[in-house]
């Protein structure tokens, strides 16, 4: 059996490479940040089947083309697909359909949703980390801008509106079909990872901020932006004037109240508690609004 | 094995009823169901014989359909009773949506029954019955999007070649699913299993088919079947990707897939 595995190896690498290439020869432009940079727990199979390596495979010169440097690797080409399939989100919703159409796009028969958890999670997650992934790029590009003297450093309250505000709207394309995809995000089997998106995506903010008041601890500021991110975005779902402005308005309260916060000696306990409360509201409204889509 | 077939063709389903006490229904619906198909879907059925996966795949091909055009329907609601009676017309000859099931078994009996059945039961569109071999199709390449095969692919002789057609006639993005009898690992259900395999089985054949020997064979091929793990590893050797596999009932049965990318 040594021997066969000599005999089918190139042949499969030949035949599968074939194929994974063409489909990256299509779109040149990989966003491998978006794959590598956030970690998220795949579908839970029976028996995982061997892992890839996530990223490139290493580029080494070889004979006959066997392993050549852009070898996709199974997770890009997922990755790829989901991509895709978000231009059919606002048609067929967070689902496996938008998954099939996105891989017909690519050339691929529409079988290949048969990858991904039926229920759209992975879309959602994938959707979800790129665009943290995309603040971060902004925040990095403003970041860079301040250092080269470019542009003014923001003062805190302003800094935490303007990132909050970017990463809302990247949902606008998707605002109706959004409440789905929280309640989605919301069943057990995927809190852990959503929760891990949303918490590196908060950090990621507040280390851009480079807040230096002493007035709040690591934990209160993650549990504060949570806070005013989660709720602004439930707003958001049930805002209809003109360019959500109200939810803008929303926000812009709930940064000034929390600036205040600072200064009360007690926040530090209630915070906490108040979080809580305020994911347990932001569940059932959500489930509320859930319904409600159903229901029309 | 093709005598085998040959006398089993007519009595194939109650059999199957009598030897896994109905359960063969269930698997077969879960297997449909993880297939999880969308119209437009093309399906080859290898030793599809009577037709059960083919007819499933239509039931489900067709109930996603109609809940498509119902969330259709309510997005539109401010149409013309014009435009309303069109959209009925036009939707009404696709109801399956494009999708198409092809059933290719290397028996004529098996294909004969399977078309009486479907007859029987109602099916016509969308539905083809080929004459073939899992080793050597009549198909093109690339020209599917989903390769079944339930309860077939012990019998085949060189399962490496059906693996190898199966990647041939598969699109890209294509899925391979297997549905067949497996390896028990629990030591108590095995000896259980074992104990029904050779003592009740055969008997049943001999009762309800007058054919003891059929039978008796059947129960030795899934002993000498390749286990879970091995299986997968052949699937692998045939090109596919992502492969995998789900024991049902303990491993009684196991779904294995595969997809070529």
């Amino acid at each position: 059996s040594v021997v066969r595995c000599q005999l089918y190896s190139p042949q499969r690498a030949l035949q599968v490479s074939a194929v994974l290439r063409r489909v990256s020869d299509e779109q040149k432009k990989e966003p491998l940040a978006s794959s590598s940079q956030q970690q998220f727990d795949s579908h839970p199979t029976n028996h995982q089947p061997e892992q890839e390596p996530q990223g490139p495979r290493p580029s080494y010169t070889g004979q006959g083309g066997q392993e050549s440097e852009d070898y996709e690797s199974e997770e890009q080409l997922q990755h790829r697909i989901l991509t895709a399939a978000l231009e059919f989100v606002p048609e067929h919703g967070w689902t496996a359909e938008a998954i099939a159409e996105g891989a017909k796009t690519l050339g691929l028969s529409v079988a290949a949703a048969g990858m991904f958890h039926s229920d759209g999670s992975e879309l959602i997650l994938h959707f979800v980390s790129q665009c943290n992934t995309k603040l971060s790029e902004l925040l990095e590009q403003e970041q860079k801008l301040v250092q080269l003297g470019k542009a003014e450093k923001k003062p805190t309250d302003q800094f935490l509106r303007d990132a909050v505000e970017a990463r809302l709207r990247m949902l606008i394309p998707y605002i109706e079909k959004w409440p789905q995809a929280v309640s989605i995000l919301l069943l057990p089997h995927n809190i852990p990872s959503s929760l891990n998106l949303l918490t590196s995506m908060i950090d990621d903010i507040w280390q851009y901020a480079g807040d230096q008041s002493t007035d709040f601890n690591w934990y209160t500021r993650r549990a504060v932006l949570t806070g005013i991110y989660n709720t602004t975005e439930l707003v958001m779902m049930q805002d209809s004037s003109p360019d959500f402005e109200e939810t803008w308005r929303f926000l812009e309260n709930r940064v000034a109240d929390a600036m205040n916060m600072g200064n009360a000696a007690n926040q530090v306990q209630s915070t906490g508690e108040a979080v809580v409360q305020g994911l347990m509201g932001a569940a059932v409204t959500i489930k509320n609004l859930a319904g409600l889509n159903q229901r029309r | 094995v093709y005598q085998v077939f040959e006398s089993v063709a007519k009595k194939y389903d109650v059999m199957n009823d009598s030897m896994t006490l109905g359960i063969h229904r269930v698997w077969k619906d879960i297997l449909v169901h993880k297939m999880n198909p969308s119209p437009g879907t093309v399906l080859l059925d290898v030793a599809g014989g009577t037709g059960d996966i083919a007819f499933r795949f239509i039931n489900y091909v067709r109930s996603v359909r109609e809940r498509q055009l119902q969330q259709k329907l309510k997005r539109h609601q401010n149409l013309s009773w014009q435009e309303i009676s069109e959209s009925y017309r036009e939707d009404k000859f696709k109801s399956l949506g494009d999708s198409q099931v092809v059933v290719c078994d290397i028996n004529k009996e098996m294909l004969k029954v399977g078309k009486q059945k479907a007859q029987h039961l109602g099916y016509s569109e969308g539905l083809s019955w080929v004459l073939g071999n899992a080793e050597e199709l009549p198909f093109d390449d690339d020209k599917f999007d989903v390769y079944t095969i339930a309860f077939g692919i012990r019998n085949v002789t060189r399962i490496d070649l059906a693996l190898e057609e199966a990647y041939r006639v598969l699109k890209p993005g294509g899925r391979f699913l297997c549905l067949e009898f497996s390896h028990v690992s629990n030591p108590l259900l095995s000896r259980l299993y074992d104990l029904y395999s050779f003592q009740v089985i055969p008997v049943l054949g001999e009762v309800i088919a007058g054919d003891w020997k059929s039978y008796q064979y059947l129960v030795e091929s899934i002993r000498r079947f390749p286990p879970q793990e091995e299986l997968k590893a052949m699937i692998e050797d045939a090109g596919f990707l992502k492969v995998d596999y789900q024991n049902l009932n303990l491993g009684i049965v196991a779904i294995h897939s595969g997809f070529k990318l």
